[in-house]
C-alpha cells in the first residue's frame, strides 16, 4: 500500500495537467490605493494528487483558491480547468471552507447531502439520491447522525459533513480552504487521517491551502510555499516524496519540515 | 426542557394577573359607581359574548377579518419578498425600494383612507389595500436586513453546489434569513390587524359582512356596551393565540429547531 | 413576586381613584351656571348658528358660560353625553330613541328643524330602490341613524321586510360618502341632507329616488334637542334660558330674513344663493315642535332596533 503510494507520489509528472493557472494577478481596491495581493502566479495542479499551499497569514493563500474556484475573476491571466478558462463556480470543483457555516442550518445533515445531488439530478431517483448520500456520509464516518441538524454537531463533525456534501458531487476536485484550521489538534489529526482515506478510496484531486507546515506535509505530494502578500509567483514548490503513512520523526520529515519552514517569512510577520 | 419551564412559569404568571384584573374589574362594576352602560359586569359581558356566539355573528365576523387579513399578508408577503429580493441585487432598485419605505413606512394605513376610498372604494379591495400597506414596508425592511445579513459562505455554497438564482433566493436566502422575515410577519400582522380593525369600523359593512371591526361598532351604535366588550376580548384572544400558539409554533419548528436563534 | 402584587394593587388603587375622581369632579363643575352643547354639521342645526351669534343664551343668563362642541356623529355625541362632558345635544330622533332605551337617563327639550333628505342614485337604471341589485351599495352614515330607518321604513312598505337593503349598506359619513357616490365606483346611492343632498343633485345624472316624507309617510322633526336629567333637574334657569334663546333664534330668523341669511352663508361658507335655495324648500322648516317620535318608537320596536318604547311622548319629553 505505502509503496503503491510512494509510485503515484513519485510518477505525478507523468500524470495530467488539471488545472492551469498562467501567471494570475489579483489586486483588491481599498480607500486610496490598490492592494496587490496575487502577483503573476502560475501552478499547475495535476491530476489524481493532492497539493499542498502553504503561506504566511494574508499571504494571498485563500484568495489563491477562490480564484481557483471561480468566486472572483483575477485581473489578468487565466485560470483554466481541462483547457476550459474557470469563470463561475461548478459542481466539479468544490470548495471546503474554514468556516463551520457552510452547512445550511435549516436542514438536517442529510438534507445538507441529499439536497444538492437533487438539485443536480445526480441519481436516477430520489432513493437513488438518498442512498448516495447515506453512503458519502458513511464515508466520512457520519453514520448515525443523519438526522442531527448542524448545530448539534461539533466543529469536526461539521468538516467531516461539509467533505461528504461535497465529495457526494463527484467533483475533479476538492478546493479545501484551511479546513481543519478551526479544530483542536486531536481532531485535526484525526480529520487528516480521513481525507487520506477518502482520497484513497475516491482518488479525487485535493488543492489544500493551509499555515500549518505539519499538516501539508502529512497530507501532500507538493508543497507550494507562498511568499509574503504581493511577492511575484512561489517561492517554491517543494515535491514531498515521504513515504506514507508519514509520522513525525520519520525517515526525511525533519529534512523536508526543516526545508519548508526557512522558506517561510516568519520574520516579517513580526515586523 | 428549561424553555418550557419557564414559558409554563410564564402562562401561570399571565393567569395570576388576569384573574387579579377580572377581580378588580367586578369589584367596581358591583360597587355600581358607574352606570352598566359604562362599566357593565363580568356576567353581562359573558352573556353578550355567549348570545353572540350562539347566534353566529361574532364567529362569522371574525372569520371574515382574519380571511382578509391573510390573504393581504400572503400577498404583502410575496411582494416584500420580490421587492427585497430585488433591492439586495440592484443598486437602483436599492434605491427606489429605499426611497418608497421611507415614504410609505411612516404613513398609518388610516392616514390613507379618504385616499384609498377615492381610488378603490370601500369594499374588500380598498380593505385589502390598507393590509398590504400595512404589512408590506416593515416586511421590506425586515426582509432587506435580514438578506444582508446573510453570511456570505451561504450564498457561495449554494452557487459552488449548483443553484440558480431563483433557489439561491428560495432556498438559501429565505431560510436563512427566516428570523427576520418571521419578525417582520410578525410586525406586520400586529400592524395589519390595527389597520383591519379600524378600517372596517369606519368602511362598515359590505353587505353582512363587515369584520370584527364592524361588528363593535355596531354595538356602538346600538349603545351594546356589553358588547363592545365581547368584541374586544375576542380581538384580545386572538392576538394571544396568534402570537404564542402560531408563531411561537412556527418558531419552535424552524428557526428555534434549526439552532438560527 | 411579591412586590409585584403589592405593585399591581397600588395600580389598581390608582386606576379606580382617578375613575372615581373623574366622576366627582364633574359634580363639582354642574354647579356653575354653564352649559355644554353639542352639534353636528348641517343647515338642520341653522338656528343654532344665530344663538352663538347673536348670544342668546348669555342674553337670558348673563353670568353663564356656554361651551358649543361640533362632533361628527351622534353615537359620540351621545358617548359623552353619557361621560357627563355634555349637557345638550342635537340629534335625530332614532338615535335618541336607543339611548333612552339602554337607560340613558335623558329626554327630549325640544324640536329644532325638519330638513329635506334624500337618497339620491348615480344610475339612470335605478329609478326606485325597487331597482337596488345586490351589486349595488347604498351609503348612509350609520346603522340605526335616521337615514337607515327611514330606509328600513321604505322598505318595510314595499316588500313587507325592512331588512330586504340591509345587505348593501355601506356606512360612510356624509362627506365620503359623497365622494364615494360621485366617484360612481361601487356605491350608487347615498342617502343624506343638505348641504351634501343638494351638491350631489348638481352633478349630472344624479337624481333623488326617495325623501324623507315619502318614506316615513307624514312629516316629522329631523332634529330635537335633547337634555340629560341632570342638567334639567340641578340647573332648570340654565335650561330654561336655553330654551327661550332657541324660541328667539327662530323667530329672529323669520323676521331677520337678509340678516339671517348673511350669518348662515358666513357660519357654513355657502352662497346665499344656495342657501336661499335650502331655506325655500318645502321640507325645510324650523320649529321646537316635536313631531314623529311614537312613528319611530312603533316602527323601531317592532323591528328589534329598541326593547321597549315610551307609552306616549310625553314619557320621552321634558316639561
Amino acid at each position: 500500500m505505502g509503496n503503491d503510494l510512494r509510485n503515484k507520489a513519485d510518477n505525478f509528472r507523468d500524470k495530467t495537467v488539471m488545472i492551469s493557472l498562467q501567471s494570475v494577478s489579483k489586486s483588491f481596491p481599498r480607500s486610496q490605493e490598490t492592494l496587490p495581493v496575487l502577483n503573476h502566479i502560475s501552478l499547475d495542479i495535476y491530476q489524481g494528487e493532492i497539493l499542498a499551499v502553504l503561506g504566511p497569514s494574508g499571504c494571498g493563500k485563500t484568495t489563491l483558491l477562490r480564484q481557483i474556484a471561480g468566486f472572483d475573476k483575477q485581473d489578468s491571466g487565466s485560470v483554466r480547468m481541462d483547457g476550459q478558462e474557470v469563470v463561475k463556480p461548478e459542481v466539479k470543483r468544490m470548495m471546503i471552507f474554514q468556516d463551520f457555516n457552510q452547512l445550511f442550518p435549516w436542514k438536517t445533515v442529510l438534507q445538507n447531502v441529499l439536497f444538492p445531488l437533487q438539485v443536480n439530478r445526480i441519481g436516477e431517483s430520489d432513493a437513488a439520491n438518498r442512498e448516495i448520500a447515506l453512503q458519502y456520509l458513511q464515508l466520512v464516518e457520519l453514520s448515525g447522525f443523519e438526522d442531527s441538524y448542524p448545530h448539534q454537531l461539533s466543529g469536526g463533525m461539521k468538516q467531516k459533513a461539509a467533505m461528504a456534501r461535497a465529495l457526494a458531487l463527484q467533483p475533479k476536485v476538492l478546493l479545501m480552504d484551511e479546513p481543519f484550521g478551526s479544530l483542536d489538534a486531536l481532531t485535526r489529526l484525526s480529520l487528516q487521517d480521513l481525507l487520506l482515506k477518502i482520497w484513497q478510496e475516491t482518488g479525487v484531486t485535493i488543492a489544500l491551502v493551509t499555515h500549518d507546515i505539519q499538516e501539508a506535509i502529512n497530507l501532500s505530494d507538493r508543497i507550494a510555499v507562498m511568499g509574503r502578500r504581493g511577492v511575484a509567483g512561489f517561492k517554491e514548490i517543494i515535491p514531498n516524496l515521504l513515504d506514507r503513512p508519514r509520522v513525525v520523526g520519520g525517515g526525511g520529515y525533519s529534512e523536508i519540515y526543516a526545508q519548508v519552514y526557512s522558506l517561510m517569512d516568519f520574520r516579517n510577520e513580526n515586523e | 426542557m428549561k424553555n418550557k419551564d419557564s414559558y409554563g412559569k410564564k402562562t401561570k404568571t399571565r393567569l395570576l394577573w388576569i384573574i387579579v384584573f377580572l377581580v378588580i374589574w367586578e369589584t367596581i362594576a358591583q360597587s355600581r359607581t358607574f352606570p352598566e352602560a359604562i362599566f357593565p359586569s363580568l356576567p353581562v359581558i359573558a352573556k353578550a359574548l355567549g348570545d353572540s356566539v350562539v347566534s353566529g355573528e361574532i364567529l362569522l365576523q371574525t372569520g371574515w377579518s382574519l380571511a382578509l387579513i391573510l390573504q393581504g399578508l400572503l400577498v404583502g408577503l410575496a411582494a416584500a419578498v420580490l421587492l427585497s429580493s430585488l433591492a439586495v441585487r440592484s443598486r437602483i432598485f436599492d434605491g427606489l425600494v429605499d426611497t418608497l419605505t421611507a415614504i410609505a413606512h411612516p404613513l398609518p394605513g388610516i392616514a390613507l383612507l379618504p385616499l384609498i376610498i377615492i381610488w378603490f372604494g370601500t369594499g374588500t379591495l380598498a380593505i385589502l389595500v390598507i393590509i398590504v400597506h400595512s404589512v408590506i414596508w416593515p416586511m421590506i425592511l425586515n426582509i432587506t436586513t435580514g438578506f444582508r445579513a446573510i453570511p456570505p459562505i451561504y450564498k457561495e455554497t449554494g452557487l459552488n453546489l449548483g443553484l440558480n438564482q431563483v433557489r439561491i433566493i428560495k432556498d438559501i436566502m429565505i431560510p436563512a434569513s427566516l428570523p427576520y422575515v418571521l419578525s417582520g410577519i410578525r410586525i406586520g400582522w400586529a400592524r395589519a390587524w390595527r389597520a383591519l380593525i379600524s378600517a372596517e369600523m369606519i368602511f362598515g359593512a359590505v353587505g353582512l359582512k363587515g369584520g370584527l371591526g364592524w361588528y363593535i361598532f355596531k354595538q356602538r351604535v346600538f349603545m351594546d356596551t356589553p358588547g363592545i366588550f365581547a368584541g374586544l376580548f375576542v380581538i384580545v384572544l386572538i392576538g394571544i393565540v396568534v402570537e404564542d400558539c402560531v408563531f411561537a409554533a412556527f418558531e419552535e419548528r424552524t428557526v428555534k429547531k434549526w439552532g438560527m436563534i | 413576586m411579591r412586590l409585584k402584587i403589592i405593585a399591581g394593587i397600588l395600580l389598581a388603587a390608582f386606576f379606580g381613584l382617578t375613575l372615581a375622581g373623574c366622576q366627582t369632579e364633574g359634580k363639582a363643575q354642574a354647579k356653575k351656571p354653564e352649559i355644554r352643547i353639542a352639534e353636528q354639521y348641517g343647515l338642520a342645526y341653522a338656528p343654532l348658528q344665530i344663538i352663538k351669534e347673536k348670544k342668546l343664551i348669555e342674553k337670558n343668563l348673563p353670568q353663564i358660560e356656554v361651551t358649543w362642541r361640533q362632533l361628527g356623529n351622534t353615537t359620540a355625541i351621545r358617548e359623552a353625553m353619557l361621560a357627563g362632558e355634555l349637557d345638550v345635544g342635537f340629534m335625530a330622533i332614532p338615535p335618541f330613541l336607543i339611548g333612552w332605551d339602554k337607560g340613558m337617563d335623558w329626554k327630549i327639550a325640544c324640536g329644532l328643524s325638519s330638513t329635506p333628505v334624500g337618497l339620491v342614485a348615480n344610475k339612470d337604471d335605478i329609478q326606485s330602490i325597487k331597482d337596488f341589485t345586490p351589486k349595488d351599495k347604498i351609503a348612509l352614515p350609520q346603522p340605526g341613524s335616521v337615514q337607515h330607518i327611514l330606509l328600513s321604513m321604505a322598505c318595510e312598505k314595499l316588500w313587507g321586510d325592512p331588512k330586504r337593503l340591509d345587505n348593501l349598506l355601506v356606512t360612510l359619513d356624509h362627506p365620503d360618502g359623497m365622494n364615494a357616490l360621485l366617484a360612481r365606483r361601487e356605491v350608487s346611492a347615498h342617502f343624506t341632507t343638505p348641504p351634501y343632498l343638494f351638491k350631489e343633485l348638481e352633478n349630472p345624472g344624479m337624481h333623488q329616488i326617495l325623501d324623507g316624507r315619502e318614506a316615513m309617510g307624514e312629516d316629522f322633526t329631523f332634529v330635537v334637542g335633547v337634555a340629560t336629567a341632570k342638567f334639567y333637574q340641578d340647573q332648570p334657569e340654565v335650561y330654561h334660558a336655553l330654551l327661550k334663546a332657541i324660541e328667539e333664534a327662530l323667530s329672529f330668523m323669520e323676521k331677520n330674513p337678509a340678516e339671517t341669511r348673511r350669518i348662515l352663508a358666513d357660519a357654513y361658507q355657502i352662497d346665499e344663493n344656495e342657501l336661499q335655495k335650502y331655506l325655500d324648500h318645502p321640507d325645510t322648516d324650523y320649529s321646537m315642535e316635536v313631531k314623529g317620535v311614537m312613528k319611530f318608537a312603533d316602527f323601531m320596536q317592532k323591528n328589534r332596533y329598541i326593547n321597549r318604547k315610551p307609552a306616549n311622548l310625553e314619557e320621552v319629553l321634558w316639561k
